[in-house]
């Protein structure tokens, strides 16, 4: 699960174990925030989620003090713990036979939504399992935008990169999730 | 095609950050090219390509996913008020146009839903009760707040009057208005914040967005005091990361910092003349069209930095700006209802000055209060003398600043600054001795905001050239803190480190060492000999030391320094990474291996957790760590860890830093070190134009690129080159480091071997003896990378390389 760290030569069993245990209390956290978000004031806009974020660092930050300093490592954690709430809770529905369609708002001015079928939204998480492993910075980019709502200004900010880099590593990561898709629809048809 | 596999999408990765950087018409062509350099991947690539038009074109990815709606919060009650519709959302929450349903009164309001978690019962009393003393304030120009509470479900909102209009800035281009009626608009905005100001209550928030103009022309203020209700709780940032404060203070101004004063962005006590800073922010907006850090509103960093130094252009220069094609100014001054020549005189003198004292950095500085600030403004109105002079001086430093950098603007506002500083507190400390005591706390943010100025002129910070004016500047500043503050050791000592460092940086070693140890005896002497700021003084004071080559007393202060953190701040706090690394670095250059890779191990694990795996300083810890490696022979070990450190250099700190430059250099030793030494030349060439760039030709970093490169061309058999390439890196090492050190000396000898072999014995012999004698007092101490970066990583006996290169050369060890 801790693809991010694989490629770094001296990562020790310790580092490894605090690191689990960091994604657990913030999975905990972050669960316990959405809820009430949820619970509040309706449904979660791109722009509630990423507010939920912040709130949920400056939560743990508190508690747990330098831990969670760095700011871009929290909201990479963050962002794959979203990815996992959606993706648990459309397979939740979806067995609950409640009907798993999924809204993807579009951020821009006209408000255009699309309802994308639990199956969609299944296979872009089995696919970005996949390529977490091969390439962590690209998955992690897609779970910022998409299942986040960051803008491509807010993940270089949050990476001190350029806005074009993180725009390049998005459109890659969608190359990559597109063929792989792609490639398990044409295996499921054969 | 199928799923791609791990190894192949290694492969096709950088081929497609090509790739995607072209224009889609380019791509078939660029493909047809690379059918030469990479032809197995061209199928893959053609259909990753092919993949993402396809994926653009069905709208894959795009937009955000969210779980199912819930039903909408029209309709739903929050207090007296039943929900309408949706009128904005911000960071700060949600804005709701409601209507009166308990039966009682009719009537719209508009219900601010916060997004805001407060802490509990004692919280939501708080924001119950600051919600009543603002409802308090009733003003025919303030939006009355009508209720504050906490529904049922625990969200707090705000009720406030409904108000119809248009933003004044908007309002004012609508209506073409000129001058003189923005200026009684303006008037207006004064009168309601006057008025709350005297019944104790700051805005804090003052923004066009927040001052709405009815069709009518009545002028309303929105959301008074609100920015403070929805700040943190008393007490909040005790114990807190100064990172999640700011981040707080980021939430609760809902992340427009455009209307900041520069006391609140240095998270300064928040005052009446804050508002009328952003009053002076607005009014330069109405009279001029645009911010006062015009074209630095862009980006939040430059925003910041040019709200925190920048003087702002003369309002009259803003509105009729010179350097644009006439038809655009004729455009703009239509906006005003005249022509750009009669809008620019309008704006000349007395208002020019009315905003420039509004916008003083420094709020004592301001108009003491609204009321003053409008009694200018009817002045001006009148054609009466106004009370603000004109600051002549800030506007010629401006000028001075188009003209030139602004590192030296930076350098010069800095010691304008400390003179002023030190006057006030000479003066102060003769007449009020008490009172200058209490103020102590004062003094220390004073001397933060000089040293963020400090940096500035710092070459790692930022590089604009012209660095011996800055020099020059730094000079008459550091003396007059040394001679001046002796009555003020605690500022004197942060000062004096502070420009210490600075030296350091500018490779001035001996200076930077005089005043690190004159900050250490103010510091002991102000905060005891137990303090981080003690601490901070040893630990910089050892790293100039171990730049001086003093390697005993560099280990003595960091080991000390070390210490002291450990026990003040806690072993994994980051500043003890800082130190570890630096001792690291010693112990290197004493050759002791194995205590050096324990302190950067230590050093990089501590980075890692404290900062992220993918930060700037894990880089130079990583750089760290590879530098001990290649010194060990471990060369793939080596080159692993500093491609990583790339990779996070160019990301965090872009081409241009010193730091990639550095590791690009390190880099280049391993190539030389595997035996390429066209490559390693070619990269020793690009990195020494790199740091040339960066620091200046005379940096000693730049000396141990020429120091290496003469080394590859010797092995080159181009005994030329390596000459004029050490005879280089020995000026450079003799002016930045002097004569004594060991660096020079390992430069001198190594000239003189390449005389030698040139058969220039009378060049080599004085060379010889004045190296052989510096060697001799620290025989074992090899300066090492970062610092001087000059490693003789080969075998270690100056001159063994030429011996390969032509075997006729006697060696001299």
């Amino acid at each position: 699960m801790m693809t991010a760290t694989a490629e770094m030569p001296e990562t020790t069993v310790d580092q490894q174990q605090d690191a689990d245990a960091l994604f657990v209390t913030l999975y905990t956290e972050l669960h316990r925030l959405a809820r009430r978000e949820l619970a509040r004031r309706g449904p979660l806009g791109g722009l509630g989620v990423t507010t939920l974020l912040h709130e949920a660092y400056l939560s743990i930050a508190g508690k747990d003090g330098a831990m969670f300093v760095d700011h871009a490592r929290f909201m990479g954690y963050a962002a794959r713990v979203m990815r996992g709430l959606i993706i648990d809770d459309v397979r939740r529905r979806r067995s609950e036979k409640r009907g798993g369609q999924f809204h993807i708002t579009s951020l821009d001015a006209e408000r255009a939504e699309r309802i994308a079928s639990p199956e969609e939204l299944l296979s872009i998480g089995d696919a970005l399992d996949e390529l977490a492993v091969i390439d962590p910075s690209l998955a992690e980019i897609i779970e910022l935008k998409f299942f986040c709502g960051f803008s491509f200004v807010e993940i270089a900010a949050m990476r001190g990169v350029s806005e074009r880099t993180v725009q390049r590593g998005w459109e890659k990561g969608r190359i990559y999730l597109h063929q792989a898709i792609a490639a398990a629809s044409a295996t499921t048809a054969q | 095609m199928g799923s791609l596999a791990a190894d192949r999408w290694r492969a096709l990765s950088p081929y497609l950050d090509e790739a995607l950087d072209l224009p889609v018409e380019a791509r078939g062509p660029w493909l047809a090219a690379l059918r030469e350099r990479a032809p197995e991947l061209v199928d893959d690539l053609r259909g990753c390509l092919a993949g993402a038009l396809d994926a653009e074109d069905a709208g894959f990815l795009d937009g955000v996913a969210l779980p199912p709606p819930s039903p909408s919060l029209a309709g739903q009650r929050i207090g007296a008020y039943r929900l309408v519709s949706i009128i904005g959302e911000g960071g700060s929450g949600s804005v709701w146009l409601a209507d009166r349903c308990d039966g009682h009164f009719r009537g719209r309001a508009a219900v601010k839903l916060l997004n805001l978690a407060l802490a509990g019962p004692a919280g939501e009393e708080r924001f119950r009760r600051e919600g009543t003393i603002l409802a308090r304030l009733r003003h025919p120009r303030i939006a009355h707040l009508i209720d504050a509470g906490v529904s049922l479900t625990g969200q707090p909102y705000l009720v406030l009057e409904h108000v119809d209009g248009e933003t004044i800035e908007r309002y004012c281009d609508i209506h073409a208005l000129d001058v003189e009626a923005r200026l009684r608009l303006f008037l207006d905005v004064l009168d309601a914040v006057s008025f709350a100001h005297a019944n104790l209550t700051v805005h804090r928030d003052i923004k066009p967005a927040n001052v709405l103009v009815s069709a009518e022309g009545h002028v309303t203020l929105l959301d008074f005091g609100i920015a403070k209700l929805i700040d943190t709780e008393p007490g909040w940032h005790e114990g807190r990361s100064a990172e999640a404060v700011a981040l707080t203070r980021e939430i609760g101004r809902a992340l427009t910092p455009e209307y900041a004063s520069p006391e609140q962005l240095a998270g300064g006590a928040v005052t009446t003349a804050t508002d009328v800073y952003a009053l002076g922010v607005l009014l330069y907006v109405l009279l001029s069209g645009r911010h006062p850090a015009g074209s630095a509103v862009r980006s939040p960093a430059t925003l910041i930095r040019s709200i925190v130094e920048e003087v702002p252009l003369r309002p009259s220069d803003a509105a009729d700006d010179t350097s644009h094609a006439w038809d655009l100014r004729v455009q703009h001054a239509a906006r005003f209802g005249t022509t750009p020549a009669r809008l620019r005189r309008a704006l000349t003198g007395d208002l020019d000055t009315i905003v420039a004292r509004a916008l003083k950095k420094d709020p004592a500085e301001r108009y003491g209060s609204v009321e003053a600030l409008a009694e200018d403004v009817r002045r001006a109105l009148r054609q009466e003398p106004i009370s603000a002079r004109p600051d002549t001086l800030g506007y010629r430093t401006l000028r001075f600043a188009q003209r030139h950098v602004t590192a030296v603007v930076t350098a010069m506002t800095m010691v304008a600054l400390v003179s002023v500083m030190t006057a006030v507190y000479t003066t102060r400390l003769a007449a009020e001795r008490d009172r200058a005591r209490r103020e102590a706390a004062k003094a220390v943010k004073v001397s933060e905001m000089l040293m963020s100025m400090l940096t500035s002129a710092d070459p790692y910070t930022v590089r604009t050239g012209g660095e011996p004016t800055v020099r020059a500047l730094l000079d008459g500043g550091a003396a007059r803190v040394q001679q001046e503050l002796v009555a003020e050791p605690e500022l004197q000592a942060e000062l004096l480190t502070t420009m210490g460092r600075t030296y350091r940086r500018l490779g001035q070693f001996d200076k930077a060492a005089a005043l690190l140890d004159q900050a250490l005896t103010s510091g002991t002497a102000a905060f005891g000999p137990e303090h981080v700021r003690v601490a901070q003084t040893l630990h910089d004071l050892g790293v100039v030391q171990a730049d001086r080559g003093q390697w005993a007393a560099a280990t003595r202060s960091l080991e000390e320094a070390l210490a002291m953190r450990r026990r003040l701040l806690g072993a994994s706090h980051a500043d003890v990474a800082v130190t570890l690394a630096e001792l690291g670095r010693v112990y290197q250059d004493l050759g002791d291996a194995d205590l050096a890779i324990e302190a950067h191990r230590e050093a990089l694990a501590i980075r890692r957790t404290t900062l992220g795996e993918r930060h700037r300083e894990t880089a130079v810890s990583l750089s760290d760590l590879a530098s001990v490696h290649r010194l060990a022979g471990h060369l793939d070990d080596a080159e692993r860890l500093l491609r990583l450190s790339l990779s996070i250099n160019r990301e965090t700190r872009g081409e241009r830093h010193p730091n990639t430059a550095v590791t690009l250099h390190d880099l280049a030793l391993i190539t030389a070190a595997r035996g390429d030494l066209r490559g390693a030349h070619a990269q020793l060439r690009d990195v020494i134009t790199r740091t040339e760039a960066a620091l200046g030709p005379r940096h000693p970093v730049v000396a141990a690129a020429w120091h290496n490169l003469a080394r590859v061309a010797s092995l080159q058999g181009s005994r030329q080159e390596a000459t004029v390439a050490l005879q280089r890196a020995l000026d450079i090492a003799g002016g930045a480091l002097g004569h004594q050190h060991q660096l020079y000396a390992i430069y001198a000898i190594d000239l003189a071997t390449l005389h030698a072999a040139a058969g220039r014995e009378d060049l080599a012999a004085p060379l010889l003896t004045e190296g052989r004698h510096v060697r001799a007092q620290a025989p074992g101490v090899v300066p090492s990378r970062r610092r001087s970066l000059g490693r003789v990583d080969m075998p270690p006996a100056p001159g063994v390389y030429v011996t390969r290169a032509s075997h006729r050369v006697p060696v001299h060890p």
